[in-house]
């Protein structure tokens, strides 16, 4: 593929591609690719410049990693992440699929359901259960979350340590990693859980999204289903920036590619889970969230839409690009650092995942 | 052994001829000769997934003696995509 950006589309009837020059202004679309198979997530790794995966989860058969060398071309069905022979869990669903480090560069994460991290060190081809986290001492304060399952959805890569990870699970919580994967500790300090008795347990919190800054090390963001957070690495605990947004719920945001005080995030009501009055927008903030400002240029007057967990990200261009999908079917992009979004594709399946690729 | 819908595609085939005298004995065949089944018919522990019915002639395994259910020759052997929704 020419130099420019990819995005990567996954719905619940297989997944697309849109693929544009570095000026934004003309898509072309793709797909469906793994037409008909709910597709939870993809990835494109920026460190060889050609590689995607895609989390499948087709009913019939179950569900398969799709990998593709080729920008996308092609695909390979790779082994499944299995758990151990007597262990409880069976392998049922790929939520996230994350490459790794750029100092390790065979290594790709995957997150699954019921909740586990799988590692792979040959690029996404075969998988091996990280036990020390499946079978940490407090999975058993694991419970699910909305989707009736216990997930691990993030896993952020620390882009300044490539042994320091830290994932997500609904609703278990986050975790961190500081020695590649081998041990784990809670990392929830100063997270709220609104639905449990005691709001502050050291697990169990409904994380709903979590991101590291791809650039800048040690820093991370996370939608939690009540609040959203940064923290850096050295910091105590999370910092609580939920005030000024409009709703306290959301499952999608992310983090800005230059600049690590720069988040995005889509409110919703909690109760009806959609876009509240006055309808879609992305709340930006560039104060590492002590103010929030909502942009919507462009975008539908009034419309309550709704948007999933991986359902916003940003490519690596400048000004960044900025994309979401909405469970409607429509994807709306911003190549203007967010000022104004148009929509780059309609009428698809209902969306789960919007990721990017940006190929230089 | 017949297959349908998606194990079609899965196996490349639509039919297949094993010598096997029960059902699990036909399916590790049928996985034999086509090795991309193995994780579309079992899950990692080696159970059968889901939402795949398999019928011996016309009978549904389930309510036979399911993957030790005998086999004669020119037996049927049909992997059926269970139906889901509406």
């Amino acid at each position: 593929m020419k130099r420019g950006v990819a995005i990567m589309v996954g719905t619940k009837k297989g997944a697309y591609v849109l693929r544009s020059s570095k000026t934004r202004t003309r898509w072309v679309q793709e797909g469906p690719l793994f037409a008909g198979e709910p597709v939870f997530h993809m990835s494109f790794d920026h460190r060889d410049g050609e590689s995607m995966f895609a989390a499948c989860n087709n009913t019939w058969g179950g569900p398969k990693v799709q990998v593709s060398r080729d920008q996308g071309k092609t695909w390979t069905v790779a082994s499944n992440p299995a758990y151990p022979e007597g262990h409880r869990n069976t392998f049922r669903r790929t939520w996230h699929i994350e490459p790794g480090h750029a100092k390790t560069p065979n290594v790709v994460w995957a997150g699954v359901a019921p909740a586990g991290l799988f590692k792979s060190t040959d690029r996404g081809m075969t998988w091996e259960p990280v036990l020390s986290l499946i079978d940490h001492p407090t999975s058993d304060q694991w419970s699910p979350g909305g989707a009736g399952e216990t997930a691990l959805h993030s896993i952020a890569v620390d882009a300044g340590d490539p042994k320091r990870i830290a994932i997500a699970i609904s609703a278990g919580g986050a975790y961190l990693s500081e020695d590649g994967g081998k041990s784990w500790r809670p990392w929830n300090e100063g997270t709220r859980a609104e639905f449990q008795p005691n709001p502050e347990p050291e697990v169990g919190q409904c994380v709903h999204h979590m991101v590291s800054h791809p650039e800048k090390g040690g820093e991370f963001f996370q939608r939690n289903h009540h609040r959203v957070y940064f923290r850096n690495a050295e910091q105590k605990h999370w910092e609580d920036r939920q005030e000024g947004l409009p709703t306290n719920f959301g499952f999608a945001g992310t983090i800005d590619p230059h600049d690590p005080d720069t988040a995005y995030v889509i409110p919703l009501d909690e109760r009806l889970r959609l876009a509240p009055t006055p309808g879609i927008a992305v709340w930006r903030t560039n104060d590492r969230g002590k103010t929030w400002k909502r942009t919507d240029r462009g975008l539908p007057k009034g419309a309550q839409l709704e948007v999933m967990r991986e359902g916003i990200a940003t490519d690596r261009l400048d000004p960044v690009g900025i994309y979401f999908g909405t469970v409607s079917g429509d994807v709306w992009g911003s190549a203007d650092g967010g000022k104004s979004y148009e929509r780059v594709a309609a009428y698809l399946p209902p969306i789960l995942s919007v990721s990017t690729a940006t190929i230089e | 052994m017949l297959l349908r819908g998606a194990y079609r595609d899965f196996a490349g085939r639509s039919r297949l001829n094993v010598e096997a005298t029960t059902v699990g004995e036909a399916l590790e065949r049928a996985i034999e000769a086509c090795p991309a089944l193995r994780e579309r018919v079992r899950d990692e522990h080696g159970r059968l997934r889901e939402h795949l019915n398999i019928f011996a002639n016309d009978e549904d395994i389930r309510r036979l003696n399911g993957e030790r259910t005998a086999l004669r020759e020119g037996d049927i052997v049909h992997l059926i995509p269970a139906i889901s929704g509406g």
